[in-house]
């Protein structure tokens, strides 16, 4: 049949050029911020406020009851309820949403849970003149005193360049986790620093074949070991500068003890989450240094380990021969309100309510309370169940070491050790020999990410 | 080619027979080919099955092909139905609404534009139909932006309808369509219709389109399997999980299975065989599907394209 | 008469395709376009051609996650290429119909599995303790889930699951053309006395060139973009396999993690680029075009 002519072909592109260039001027005409906006001397640009106007909240599932107890509780107040992935396990969800409403200009959430603890860093800044996400909430939006009811270092995540802009649900902070029947039928005692813990994992790997004392198989290994080390290799010193140093003895030393252990197998190379962990160390797990949510997730869990009851002990976090005790951290929750929420009093009465009221925090949440008083009674309540071989001192001790000089980046510090470092130590190498490999993606990542490296 | 679809299945049979292997050697290498290549296919799905009757725990501890109990299998259907009081029901419910809409609407502007690409001439058409090849390349990162913005523009984020609509927009089915018209059907047949009187819109309905029902068959399954599995834009468009499809809602089950999401070890905490339950729910329709239409499905690819 | 016949033909022809133009206007020309402008532009709308281009290009990922890509398209296509013409052709040899017929259900049914269901399949698939296939993976010296996924073993796992996903609708494709090869060209090479394995290299094979082209477009297309299953992994593996593997992976870190839109639409037009012209070589090889009357 004919052949069409290049001479129309190219008047037919021409066409198309300037119907798509229309398309183009329309999509990305900028969106009009014209709604009413006024500084309500919060520290941030507010939306004009209506009193009766219906929240909308975003919840994971796990946070579900947080508000039906805040709608038993307050039954006058509209909340709408959305339940999304909580951000969870790097699918972003929450930047990812917020990002696509800021082009859009509109269809904020007025409160958001977060699962991760590293959205402050991203919701506190505006992309291309924008005004960011999160509301400031120490200038007024939440009392000075229920902020300072939060456990020591709980609002570190949502503090920026000193101003804090979310509430912690629960703490994860890290502690050591032994099985007390297995220590005394081995004679052996619970150690109290990190050195005694790895002559301990020594001689349970010549006496006690197949027993562990922990595992380096999950993504927070850094967080559980390096952090509780004061490794420096993630200190966050500014919005977006950041030290990375793992040549410290600090880092070294912990390098050094891993590698130890995991080549006398006394702590395993598997995640304590897969089939195979469950399979193999099903009552041979001594002690598991880990965060606060590993007794409900792995030991009080008839489908993971499933440690009987009046077994499971708690100590504080171990110390550093001649250094003090601190311990790191493995995630906690975070609540955010919106600075474009159009009713802001009752967004911060409901965050208020699901962080700090008894309701929520100590009747329902799974997790170690970040705020202090709700934490107490949480304890007690735990303790009376009798599931635990000791008292939880250990717990409320470590609740106020975390130590502050690693930071809440952008990026995440787990995604880099898992895709630089397991796969070195799944395949026998040493981490002490390639912390400079370490070190060298966090600093890529970090500027990829808008950071500046301190050097 | 002027076959009609009875003369070719007759000479279908006759080509097997006549295209086999012979002896005994033939056969079993035939047969050894076969049984590797469906073990392969078929074994991480028989393990998926068997994986929905056990527990967690069994799962890990037991061998891969040991069968749990009717039990446990009640027990995680019970499990995956009452996840956040029956979200699982909804999801599918939503799925389907999606994907039978966009379906439907990918047919009528589909079906007719194949057709026109094929047998009329107009202006635009090389233009379009390379466009149609030039889109079917391009990265789906690179639109799910651009096509939220202009949701957003006309307000439809968050409604059924910015999910629809683009899934409406299927230029492989075009292509099939279009490749289907070009090649099976033969033109003096509409010529004889047109002298017969038929106006071009009688042309298409009465003659070309019954004609061409293997291929509207295999673009309305390509198409409804396509929409039932795309996850991305549901995820972007739609911020409730009361509108999520399926695919959306699987990643809200994953994401509360401790196994992938240690924060979510709480109180509505997923297992793995329901999440394994769930995979095989979220499947079902389109099986069934496949199932149903096998028979248009080879005849609708076995008229495309090669002319004789 | 003829030419008012003509004329009507034409704008029936307009007719019958406006709505699909409006579609392909507003769902792949609009968006397709937007997305160029924005890799040609700075976050505030400045003109900045090179911009975009060159900061994607220095990212210490990049190269990397292009690499991957390649390796996995290289083994990918070479599987399909072989594996679903030579299975095809075996189906096609079932004298059996129930057999045949079953033989292809199997190997399309893991095509219905997508998303969450193929993370959590592949996490035990993958994994040597819980495995199905545990015997084999202990057997080629993988003891531990992270051993199999170890850098150099990802692109032959990724080739691997989207072979499983997706080559069953090929056979079907295939078995599909196969059927349309004429009774007379076969018996002719019978009586000729050519042996199957004759019969399928000189008849079969050049008689299929044109479905194998197609394939190998389509599916060029949708290995560039790879980025389901490195996700899945990724997700599956928590992060060992990391989540900027690939480039079109890459692309969206760009757009949803650095909040970088410009440079994710760079990334996106360098893939269509590459895709395209990939795919040109396929088609005139493969000779798609030539039956076409345009």
């Amino acid at each position: 049949m004919n052949r069409i002519q290049p001479r129309r072909l190219v008047r037919q592109i021409g066409l198309l050029g300037v119907l798509s260039v229309t398309a183009v001027a329309v999509l990305s005409g900028c969106s009009s911020n014209g709604s009413d906006s006024s500084d309500g001397g919060r520290g941030f640009s507010e939306a004009k406020q209506d009193k009766n106007s219906t929240i909308t909240v975003w919840v994971d599932a796990t946070r579900v009851p947080a508000v039906k107890a805040f709608q038993k509780a307050n039954p006058s107040i509209k909340v709408k309820t959305v339940t999304y992935d909580g951000s969870a396990n790097g699918s972003n969800s929450f930047k990812t949403k917020m990002s696509l409403y800021d082009r859009a200009g509109k269809g904020w959430p007025d409160v958001v849970f977060s699962s991760q603890n590293n959205d402050a860093s991203w919701a506190t800044q505006g992309v291309a003149g924008k005004q960011p996400f999160a509301a400031r909430l120490d200038k007024g939006l939440i009392p000075a005193g229920t902020l300072s009811g939060f456990a020591k270092g709980a609002l570190n995540p949502c503090t920026v360049d000193g101003g804090v802009y979310c509430l912690r649900n629960d703490l994860a902070q890290t502690v050591l986790w032994y099985d007390n029947s297995l220590l005394k039928k081995f004679g052996y005692a619970v150690p109290k620093t990190w050195e005694e813990y790895q002559a301990l994992g020594e001689k349970v790997a010549k006496e006690h074949p197949g027993y562990i004392v922990g595992s380096v198989g999950d993504t927070w290994t850094p967080e559980v070991f390096m952090w509780s080390s004061k490794c420096q290799a993630n200190d966050v010193t500014d919005i977006r500068k950041v030290t990375v140093k793992t040549d410290s003895t600090e880092c070294k030393r912990a390098a050094s003890m891993l590698d130890t252990l995991v080549a006398d197998k006394s702590l395993t190379k598997l995640s304590v989450f897969t089939p195979d962990f469950v399979k193999t160390y099903t009552g041979k797990v001594l002690l598991m240094p880990g965060p606060a949510w590993f007794a409900g997730a792995i030991f009080n869990n008839k489908e993971s380990l499933n440690v009987p009851k009046g077994r499971l002990g708690v100590s504080a976090p171990l110390a550093w021969d001649g250094d003090s005790a601190v311990a790191g951290n493995v995630g906690g929750g975070t609540w955010f309100i919106s600075s474009h929420s159009k009713n802001l009093a009752n967004a911060a009465k409901f965050a208020e309510f699901v962080t700090t009221d008894d309701a929520y925090q100590v009747d329902l949440g799974p997790g170690y309370p970040a705020y202090a008083a709700a934490a107490d009674k949480w304890v007690k309540k735990q303790e009376s169940s009798g599931y635990y071989a000791t008292d939880l001192s250990g717990l409320t001790a470590a609740a106020g070491l975390v130590w502050d000089g690693w930071g809440f980046p952008s990026f995440s510090q787990e995604a880099i050790w898992a895709k630089t470092i397991t796969p070195l130590v799944s395949s026998g190498k040493s981490i002490e020999d390639n912390l400079g490999t370490w070190a060298t993606a966090i600093k890529n990542q970090a500027k990829v990410n808008g950071y500046q490296v301190n050097e | 080619m002027s076959t009609t679809l009875a003369a070719r299945d007759a000479r279908v049979d006759r080509a097997r027979v006549t295209s086999r292997l012979t002896g005994w050697s033939g056969r079993s290498i035939i047969g050894l080919v076969l049984v590797v290549a469906t073990l392969f296919f078929i074994i991480p799905l028989a393990w998926l099955l068997i994986a929905t009757t056990k527990t967690e725990h069994e799962l890990a501890v037991r061998t891969p092909f040991a069968i749990g109990s009717w039990d446990t299998f009640t027990t995680n259907v019970r499990q995956l139905f009452d996840f956040q009081s029956g979200a699982v029901v909804q999801w599918i419910r939503n799925s389907a609404y999606y994907s039978i809409a966009a379906l439907v609407i990918t047919l009528v502007i589909s079906v007719p534009a194949g057709y026109a690409l094929a047998l009329t001439e107009f202006r635009f058409r090389r233009i379009l139909m390379v466009t149609t090849l030039v889109v079917m390349l391009m990265p789906n990162t690179a639109l799910v932006l651009p096509v939220f913005l202009e949701m957003n523009k006309v307000g439809l984020v968050g409604q059924p309808l910015s999910v629809i609509l683009p899934f409406s927009f299927y230029p492989f089915g075009v292509y099939l369509t279009y490749i289907y018209f070009s090649t099976s059907i033969p033109r003096n047949l509409l010529a004889a219709a047109r002298l017969d009187g038929c106006s071009e819109v009688q042309v298409f309905i009465r003659i070309a389109l019954p004609l061409a029902s293997p291929v509207v068959a295999l673009v309305a399954f390509f198409s409804f399997v396509q929409n039932w599995n795309n996850y991305f834009l549901p995820f972007v468009m739609l911020p409730s999980s009361d509108s999520y499809p399926m695919q959306v809602g699987l990643s809200t089950l994953l994401s509360s299975t401790p196994a992938f999401n240690p924060s979510a070890a709480g109180s509505e905490s997923m297992h793995l065989p329901t999440l394994a339950l769930a995979t095989i729910v979220s499947m079902l329709p389109v099986l069934i599907l496949f199932l149903f239409s096998q028979r248009f499905l080879v005849a609708g690819m076995t008229a495309g394209g090669v002319k004789e | 008469m003829n030419k008012t016949r003509k004329g009507r033909r034409r704008s029936i022809g307009a007719v019958f395709v406006a709505p699909y133009a409006v579609f392909m206007l507003a769902f792949g020309v609009m968006p397709a376009l937007y997305a160029i402008y924005l890799s040609v532009t700075d976050v505030d709308g400045g003109f900045t051609p090179t911009a975009n281009f060159s900061k994607v290009i220095d990212d210490f990922r990049f190269f990397s996650a292009a690499r991957h890509v390649a390796f996995f398209l290289g083994i990918w296509l070479a599987a399909l290429l072989v594996l679903v013409v030579f299975l095809a052709i075996v189906v096609h040899a079932i004298r059996a119909r129930w057999l045949s017929a079953s033989a292809r259900l199997f190997f399309y049914l893991p095509g219905a599995l997508a998303g969450a269901s193929s993370v959590m399949l592949w996490l035990f698939v993958l994994d040597p303790v819980a495995s199905p296939a545990g015997p084999l993976l202990r057997a080629m010296g993988m003891d531990s889930f992270t051993n199999v996924i170890q850098p150099s073993h990802l692109p032959l796992i990724f080739a691997i699951i989207a072979f499983w996903t997706g080559a069953g609708g090929w056979i079907i494709v295939m078995y599909g053309a196969l059927n349309n090869i004429s009774t007379e060209i076969m018996e002719a090479a019978r009586i000729d006395g050519a042996n199957p394995v004759q019969v399928a290299i000189h008849i079969q094979l050049p008689l299929l060139r044109k479905w194998i082209a197609y394939m190998a477009v389509l599916s060029l297309a949708a290995g560039t973009q790879l980025f389901v299953e490195p996700s899945l992994l990724s997700q599956a593996s928590n992060a060992v396999v990391p989540n900027d593997y690939s480039l079109n992976q890459l692309a969206y870190q760009y757009a949803f993690d650095l909040n970088d839109f410009n440079g994710s639409a760079a990334i996106s037009v360098l893939l269509l680029i590459v895709a395209l012209v990939l795919s040109a070589v396929f088609v005139t090889k493969g000779g798609l075009f030539e039956t076409e009357d345009v």
